[in-house]
């Protein structure tokens, strides 16, 4: 098959991503504005042969995700603002439960109900930290239609491939955006390691090189227990602080050791920025614009757009800064400061790093950050 | 019988609840009150519908006074159950009573008292022959046997009401018209049969037993446990003291020991009925019943 | 355990130290704890279906229910409070070769849970759900439930509980579950019994197992040891096959035993399959 040009909307996308990833179950529950992404599965799953559940709330949906891909299907559930919230004690479940699935947040305006159909980043922190206690997880933020598509396959994969749930972060702007679309029939995902040998000594949470235990599926014979209490590798609840120690850590050494596979990110005209701007989503893209129509002026600005958000890519934000060698950072971003907070935290030391904060509904324009930097270079 | 003239001819009918004894004294004692004697009848059935023993005394002639009859002075005993006839056979007038039974063998749950496996339930153990040469006349019937090839078991108190009628002196005509007013009229061809069947099977002798009555051994076919071994294991790290097993017990053969952990106090009274070990919240209790084979048979094989 | 054993498993009478993980045992119920006796009469059950391990999976929430699953040696999973039904319902449709139990308990499945149970009955997804009604959050210490009776003292109830109680087997009747029925712990054969049939049903089953909860509960309402708590319990209910005797009218507040109701509702699952089979069929023609 070759390629195809489509008209799509970022939404759309997304399903069509999760398809071409093998995804095979999708449960949800609807909601402004990600419900185009379970109207899409709908038509689309039972045409491959999968499944498409309507549940009874976010809740249930996050649960029933969890569920199918405890069978060793590839299953994923979308939601905006309010079920994001409901979805975390779930989602912590997947972080410790190690349980590959894709969430999608589509970011509306909050607090609470806020503006169901206004864009807004407000979620960047709650992606990362929204589930209690420790916790890992991988954030994904695609800033096109195109990208949306791609990343959705790449969200599956290293769910798969790491046995971790994976948001990926949409906002309103790039979920309802209809782009031109030229959808490779190459990209795939992998399909998680499950359990094969033994099964006297199998031990379904063993440490492993990779430190990503193979998976065992139901029907294998392998008869395991999963459970979300924290457990030794044998699956059983432990309390004893060295198992404990050793369990929990592994759920952050795992991703760092394959940080190489999950970062991504991506950077414009950084080489000899004065001033770089760190940007995600629809934001990034009107960095873009930013920075190109700066540079048209003579102006020296940078863009650097992780695409993993979290775990951020420290190291490549650092590099890039520091071959650049800009004097200052600006990070705009659609809520009243979040993804400032991490920005500064790396950079905050040896730079200026300031915000560029709308939360009013609306985008931040190219205008908005050309003006910004103009005004951090002024003398 | 036409040779009594003196004092009420009695007639004691018992079985168990639900055979239809109460028909048969009713059937009796108006086909007399219709040969213009004069009847009393009085019956016991308390526990009937549980299963249990039921009696009807029917006392007539030209004057009875009592409507019971005192121990030693019936004339007739019929019985619709093997070990109920058994049990009023004292009644019986010691030389010239008449018996007439079915050997149906209903047992009752005390009987069944000793629950260990294999146990003998105690159930009447004479056999018909036995009994017959304690009687002058009697007759050892397949009555339900008989019924049941006419096609109702439920006749089969209309097969001994056949029986009885040749200890009686009044017609076959009038019998039929009797049983005929009593029975619903779907079953009355069937009571009809029934009743001549047993009538001329007690007609062809004055003692007899069913030869090919399966009667009284029909439940002996039924599928019984031999003697059979229990083992009782009580898995002492699992146990938590509950009391759940010693309060079911049936036998009330556990307790639990000083540690507060079951234990089996009194083997031998153990049946093996499993009930500790299906109630222990902790499976702790396994039992094992094995069949005890017979040494010789083993080796046989 | 070896393979051979395992193949012969179905021939040889119950032993439930086939189908418990022997290595988690003793397990942490309290003394006298029904739920024990639930969970064997649910394996009883399995047992004489003669379903296999590997394809059998225990799905159970949270609280001393939900602590059941790992003491059963197939796949189980420990979910979340309240949420066994939703994980249940994702891994019955995605992989409907697996017979699908949820252990739950009175708060897991009545309180936080209750959604996801009245929506899993109205769906009819082919699973049974065996409720643990002991009427008390145990593993918290004790407070109040949905179904603790009328004036009873719980933690959270200390003059005695005011709420009304859920009839869960009404509940789920009218939500629609295809299989409905209750059973006391004391009646474990037939307990065993109930849960063959609701395992059995095409469908979405509901048990509801009368439990006791001695430690807690029946100490803090004077309800005796778990003997007399069961026995007391069995007092109060009535068996279906009693239908309306003369007792009705003396025991106004007895519960049913037994099988409450069966329905052939369609079963989801099957029926969305079939669904997915035409729109691949029709697919298929497109191209």
């Amino acid at each position: 098959m070759t390629s195809r040009r489509l008209n799509l909307q970022g939404n759309q996308a997304c399903a069509l991503g999760a398809i071409a990833a093998g995804c095979r179950f999708f449960a949800g529950y609807p909601i402004t504005p990600s419900s185009e992404i379970a109207e899409t599965m709908s038509g689309e799953l039972p045409r491959v042969g999968g499944t498409f559940v309507q549940m009874e709330d976010e809740i249930a949906s996050m649960a029933a995700v969890i569920g199918a891909s405890m069978g060793g299907v590839k299953a994923m559930t979308a939601t905006s603002g309010p079920g994001f919230s409901l979805k975390q004690e779930n989602l912590g479940y997947a972080c410790g439960a190690e349980i590959p699935c894709v969430v999608v947040n589509v970011m509306r305006g909050g607090p609470s109900t806020g503006m169901p159909t206004r864009p807004a980043q407000g979620d960047i922190m709650q992606a990362r930290w929204g589930t209690h206690g420790d916790h890992t997880v991988i954030v994904l933020a695609p800033a096109s239609v195109a990208e949306t598509y791609s990343e959705t396959i790449r969200a599956f994969d290293l769910s798969e491939r790491l046995r971790v749930p994976v948001v990926l972060l949409l906002d309103e702007v790039i979920g309802h955006l209809v782009e031109t679309v030229e959808l490779g029939t190459t990209a795939t995902a992998a399909t998680r390691k499950f359990a094969t040998g033994p099964r006297e000594e199998f031990q379904p949470y063993a440490v492993t090189e990779d430190l990503v235990p193979p998976m065992p599926r139901p029907g294998d014979g392998y008869r395991a227990h999963t459970t979300g209490l924290t457990h030794a590798p044998d699956g059983f609840p432990t309390q004893k602080p060295d198992e404990v120690r050793a369990a929990i850590g592994r759920l952050s050494d795992k991703l760092v050791l394959h940080r190489e596979l999950i970062e991504s990110w991506h950077s414009q005209a950084a080489d000899d920025a004065e001033v770089m701007i760190v940007a995600i989503g629809i934001t990034a893209r009107a960095a873009q614009k930013a920075v190109d129509d700066l540079r048209a002026q003579g102006v020296r600005a940078g863009l650097f757009r992780p695409v993993t958000l979290w775990p951020f890519p420290e190291q490549a934000l650092r590099d890039v800064v520091a071959k650049s060698g800009a004097r200052a950072v600006i990070v705009p971003e659609m809520n009243q400061g979040q993804l400032v907070l991490e920005v500064e935290r790396l950079l905050g030391r040896d730079l200026k790093v300031t915000g560029l904060n709308r939360f009013d509904g609306e985008p931040l324009s190219p205008a908005d950050i050309a003006a910004r930097v103009r005004e951090e270079l002024a003398p | 019988m036409s040779s009594r003239t003196s004092g009420p001819t009695n007639v004691l009918i018992v079985g168990v609840g639900g055979q239809g004894v109460i028909m048969v004294s009713k059937v009796l004692a108006q086909l007399c009150q219709n040969q213009g004697h004069q009847v009393k009848q009085s019956e016991v059935h308390g526990m009937a519908k549980r299963g249990g023993g039921v009696f009807s005394h029917v006392r007539f002639g030209a004057q009875v006074w009592s409507p019971t009859i005192p121990e030693g002075e019936a004339d007739i005993l019929v019985a619709l159950e093997w070990a109920e006839g058994l049990r009023w056979i004292n009644f019986m007038k010691p030389d010239s009573g008449i018996f007439i039974a079915d050997c149906q063998r209903i047992v009752p749950p005390f009987a069944c008292r000793d629950r260990g496996r294999g146990a003998e339930p105690a159930y009447a153990p004479q056999t018909p022959e036995e009994i017959m040469e304690q009687v002058s006349t009697g007759y050892a019937m397949d009555a339900t046997g008989m019924a049941e090839r006419l096609g109702n078991a439920r006749a089969a108190n209309t097969v001994l009401l056949g029986a009885l009628s040749t200890a009686l002196d009044f017609a076959p005509e009038a019998w039929l018209e009797v049983i005929e007013a009593f029975v619903p009229p779907r079953t009355v061809e069937i009571n009809r049969n029934a009743f001549l069947e047993g009538r001329a099977w007690a007609m062809a002798g004055s003692k007899r037993v069913d030869e090919t009555a399966s009667g009284l051994h029909r439940h002996r076919e039924v599928a019984r446990h031999g003697p059979v071994n229990t083992v009782v294991e009580i898995i002492d790290e699992w146990c938590k003291g509950c009391d759940i097993c010693v309060k079911m017990c049936p036998e009330r053969c556990l307790r639990l020991d000083g540690r507060l952990v079951a234990e089996l106090a009194l083997p031998d009274l153990c049946t093996g009925c499993r009930m500790c070990e299906l109630l222990c919240p902790d499976f702790a209790i396994r039992i094992t019943n094995t069949a005890v084979t017979d040494a010789v048979t083993e080796a046989a094989q | 355990m070896n393979m051979e054993t395992e193949m012969n498993l179905q021939d040889r009478p119950f032993d439930i130290n086939d189908y418990i993980r022997l290595n988690m045992m003793p397990h942490f119920l309290c003394p006298g704890c029904g739920h024990g006796i639930a969970l064997r009469a649910l394996l009883w059950a399995v047992h004489e279906l003669g379903l296999d391990k590997d394809r059998l999976a225990v799905v159970s929430g949270i609280g001393c229910s939900g602590r059941l699953s790992a003491y059963v040696d197939a796949n189980s999973f420990h979910t979340t409070h309240g949420r066994p039904l939703a994980f249940a319902t994702g891994l019955a449709l995605a992989r409907p070769d697996l017979t699908v139990i949820v252990i739950t308990g009175d708060g897991d499945s009545l309180a936080i849970g209750g959604n996801h149970l009245i929506h899993a009955c109205r769906r009819n997804l082919n699973m049974t759900c065996l409720m643990l009604n002991n009427e008390i959050y145990g593993m918290t210490g004790g407070q109040v439930s949905p179904t603790t009776s009328a004036d009873r003292y719980t933690t959270t109830t200390p003059a005695g509980n005011r709420e009304p109680v859920f009839d869960a087997c009404a509940l789920a009747a009218a939500a629609g579950a295809g299989f409905v029925g209750r059973e006391v712990t004391l009646q474990v054969t037939g307990l065993k019994d109930l849960i063959r049939k609701a395992i059995a049903h095409d469908g979405f089953s509901f048990v509801e197992v009368i439990s006791d909860c001695t430690e807690i509960y029946g100490r803090k309402n004077d309800l005796g040891a778990s003997p007399e708590m069961m026995l007391g319990q069995k007092a109060v209910m009535r068996p279906d096959t009693y239908r309306s005797t003369v007792d009705v009218p003396f025991r106004p507040n007895a519960l049913k035993t037994g099988v409450l109701q069966q329905t052939d509702r369609p079963e989801y699952g099957s029926s969305y399959r079939a669904m997915v089979a035409a729109r691949q069929r029709d697919s298929g023609e497109d191209r």
